[in-house]
């Protein structure tokens, strides 16, 4: 290698070649899998905030910072006398910050219950419709489970692969470290905003997009190292990273008391959840998980018997580097680690990264049209695919707040009409006017749901949480129709593509 | 947390500094841009708990360089022409053929799928360790595996020896795990 050469930075010594060819990869993935891509992105950024989703829905339940084993224990017997059928297991997930009351998860004959308990230990059904509907869209894209979350798997895979193929691609990454050159050249403008959330976000990304792909593909990586080193027993891989179950005894017997259990739990850490096993049997037992702030997965787990004997004991933080990665991803996928100030930042990070979607095909149509062999057709689409999320989302939240108690599926059905409908749309309107009638159809919407549910409260006393959700939405929604009203009364710009 | 913010932010301005000067003299802000993104971490790191707090410290490290950024923007004059010239490059045109198109993405999905199994199975049955450890750290070799395939196989022009390459691998992890076996 020459002198000259030598002194060139790493990355401009890449040859124009490769660049291209890995341009030309990292183009044909990007749009391949835009649309999964953009859906998971904003999907996910909203799931980060999914418990505060849920205060929000149940905004009169009373706030309970602490519980005492004579709350938790009268919420656990009232939970199972309102469940119908058997109960097989009980997840009392302790109050937090992001949801300040106790939660009950009654798995049943008949299905799965949740309940919220106030400060007196009675329960109530608690409303999830939207909680559920944003987790599960995140989750399975709302397809059939099995396929859902494999399509989820593979859009992460697809993530990490174009994040090594831009980085590869992008041989100016230094020199253009901080250029951000708006109002210009629109190709110019959208490249400048792609490269650089995606250059400055990349541990943001690197993380979500692996974690993600991990946790999506888990189902299968499983299914096939037990196919191939188990004779297709799955069941020994998981029982390596999860409690066994306690010594069998199914006679039937009073509902387990959790109380004198607490006396059997270690000092200093704070009580997560606790998961009871078949409370109505006489092999009934506890698995109380206390929580080390200082550690990333940092879950001590405390399995007691009904007659108190302690069966089973985990602290992952002293487990095996591969316990303790395990118990890291999920919190590392959704920003659980460091409270409020590090979900708002994953919030931001996460908005970027589906702007990064939504930018690498802007760049793709605008390259196009500038080449002289535009796609008016893909424009409309596009368009379609990136507004209708939005109001799909704002609706099926207004339909949440007009109907609480209701079932997320209901919330499916006018998430997947709005989408379908802005796809009829791209039909027979320009790119443009579905750019403006979408934002002006979300931001409406998110006026609407911020109005209707801060009316619904009815003067309750609420949580601040609440109300700033409320004022969120209202401001950001209003902003958004006063910025849009504003450029409405200037000459309308003409649509990109003249058809 | 606010500390971290201010020193990753003042990591970030440095760092613009340096890009700024454009190689005069900008060393030792360039220095000092990545010592106070380092400081931010190691911060985090005593103050948060070991490594959640580099993950905290990196986070909010991320949202602060991107508002330094954005703190630079430059707004222009809209350009209407209709044809803009770019000096970004520009992706490779690739002569149209189906079976070169279809061979593409059968690699870059199914068969890039099923020799990124084969590495992490590989690794899972061959490694040294803790059960649990090898499991997660061979899971975790899939997805990157697998996007690592997907980002060569649809960039590289030679598709044939892509095919051998994968192939080889796949057939390779998975015989030799399962000539071991996972004990």
């Amino acid at each position: 290698m020459s002198v000259e050469a030598r002194r060139k930075p790493l990355m401009s010594r890449i040859p124009p070649g490769f660049v291209q060819a890995v341009l030309k990869g990292h183009s044909a993935l990007g749009l391949a899998f835009a649309a999964a891509i953009y859906i998971v992105c904003l999907s996910g950024t909203l799931a980060v905030f999914v418990h505060e989703f849920a205060a929000w829905e149940n905004p009169k339940v009373q706030r309970t910072s602490q519980v005492t084993p004579a709350d938790l224990q009268r919420a656990l017997e009232r939970s199972i006398e309102q469940a119908s059928g058997e109960v097989h297991h009980v997840r009392l997930a302790i109050p937090t910050a992001d949801q300040p009351f106790l939660t009950l998860y009654v798995d049943a004959e008949e299905g799965r219950t949740a309940f919220v308990a106030d400060a007196d230990g009675d329960v109530a059904p608690l409303k999830r419709a939207w909680s559920e509907f944003v987790t599960r869209l995140h989750i399975f894209l709302h397809l059939p489970s099995a396929w859902g979350i494999f399509i989820v798997g593979m859009t992460g895979v697809a993530l990490l692969s174009s994040l090594i193929s831009g980085l590869c691609a992008h041989p100016r990454i230094f020199r253009d470290a901080f250029h951000l050159r708006v109002g210009g050249s629109e190709r110019l403008q959208e490249a400048d905003l792609h490269n650089r959330i995606g250059v400055w976000g990349l541990p943001f990304h690197l993380v979500v997009s692996l974690t993600g792909a991990f946790l999506g593909l888990t189902t299968i990586i499983v299914g096939v190292l037990g196919m191939a080193m188990f004779s297709g027993d799955t069941g020994r891989i998981y029982a390596l990273f999860t409690p066994p179950e306690p010594p069998e005894n199914s006679a039937a017997a009073p509902i387990l008391d959790l109380q004198p259990m607490f006396e059997r739990l270690p000092d200093g850490d704070m009580l997560e959840r606790i998961t009871v096993e078949h409370p109505t049997e006489a092999g009934a037992a506890a698995i109380f998980d206390l929580r080390n702030e200082q550690a990333l997965a940092g879950v001590r787990s405390v399995g007691i018997t009904r007659s108190g004997d302690i069966y089973y004991k985990k602290n992952i933080a002293d487990g095996s580097l591969g316990e303790r990665v395990f118990g890291a991803l999920g919190p590392l996928h959704f920003g659980w680690f460091g409270g409020g100030i590090v979900k708002i930042a994953y919030g931001l990070l996460g908005l970027g990264m589906t702007y990064l979607a939504v930018g690498g095909v802007n760049i793709w149509l605008v390259r196009r049209r500038d080449k002289g062999r535009p796609a008016p057709g893909w424009e409309r689409v596009w368009a379609a695919v990136v507004w209708g999320q939005p109001v799909g989302l704002a609706a099926a939240a207004l339909c949440a707040v007009l109907f609480p108690g209701g079932h997320y599926t209901a919330l499916i059905a006018i998430w997947g009409g709005v989408c379908l409908a802005m796809l009829a749309a791209a039909a027979f309107f320009s790119p443009n006017s579905l750019t403006l009638g979408g934002k002006a159809a979300a931001a409406g919407l998110a006026v609407a749901i911020g109005l209707v549910h801060a009316v619904s409260l009815g003067g309750a006393r609420v949580s601040g949480l609440v109300w700033l959700v409320d004022a969120l939405l209202i401001a950001v929604g209003g902003g958004v129709l006063y910025y849009l009203a504003r450029q409405g009364r200037r000459q309308r710009r003409p649509d990109p593509v003249r058809e | 947390m606010s500390m971290m913010a201010a020193l990753a932010a003042g990591g970030g301005i440095s760092l613009r500094r340096s890009w700024g000067s454009r190689g005069k003299g900008g060393g030792v802000a360039k220095a000092g841009g990545w010592a106070l993104l380092l400081a931010a971490c190691t911060l985090g790191s005593v103050t948060l708990g070991s490594i959640r707090g580099v993950f905290v410290a990196m986070t909010l490290a991320s949202v602060a360089v991107l508002a330094v950024v954005a703190g630079g923007m430059v707004v222009r004059e809209p350009r209407r022409s209709a044809r803009n010239k770019s000096l970004a490059p520009e992706p490779l045109e690739r002569k149209p053929s189906w079976w070169r198109s279809t061979l593409r993405w059968l690699l870059a999905g199914p068969i890039g799928m099923v020799a990124a199994m084969a590495v992490g199975i590989f690794w899972s049955v061959w490694a040294g360790g803790a059960e649990q450890t090898r499991l997660v750290i061979g899971g975790l070799l899939v997805p990157v595996t697998w996007g690592a395939a997907m980002a060569w196989t649809l960039a590289d022009n030679r598709i044939l020896r892509a095919t051998a390459v994968l192939v080889g691998v796949a057939v390779l992890g998975f015989g030799l795990s399962i000539l071991k076996g996972f004990g």
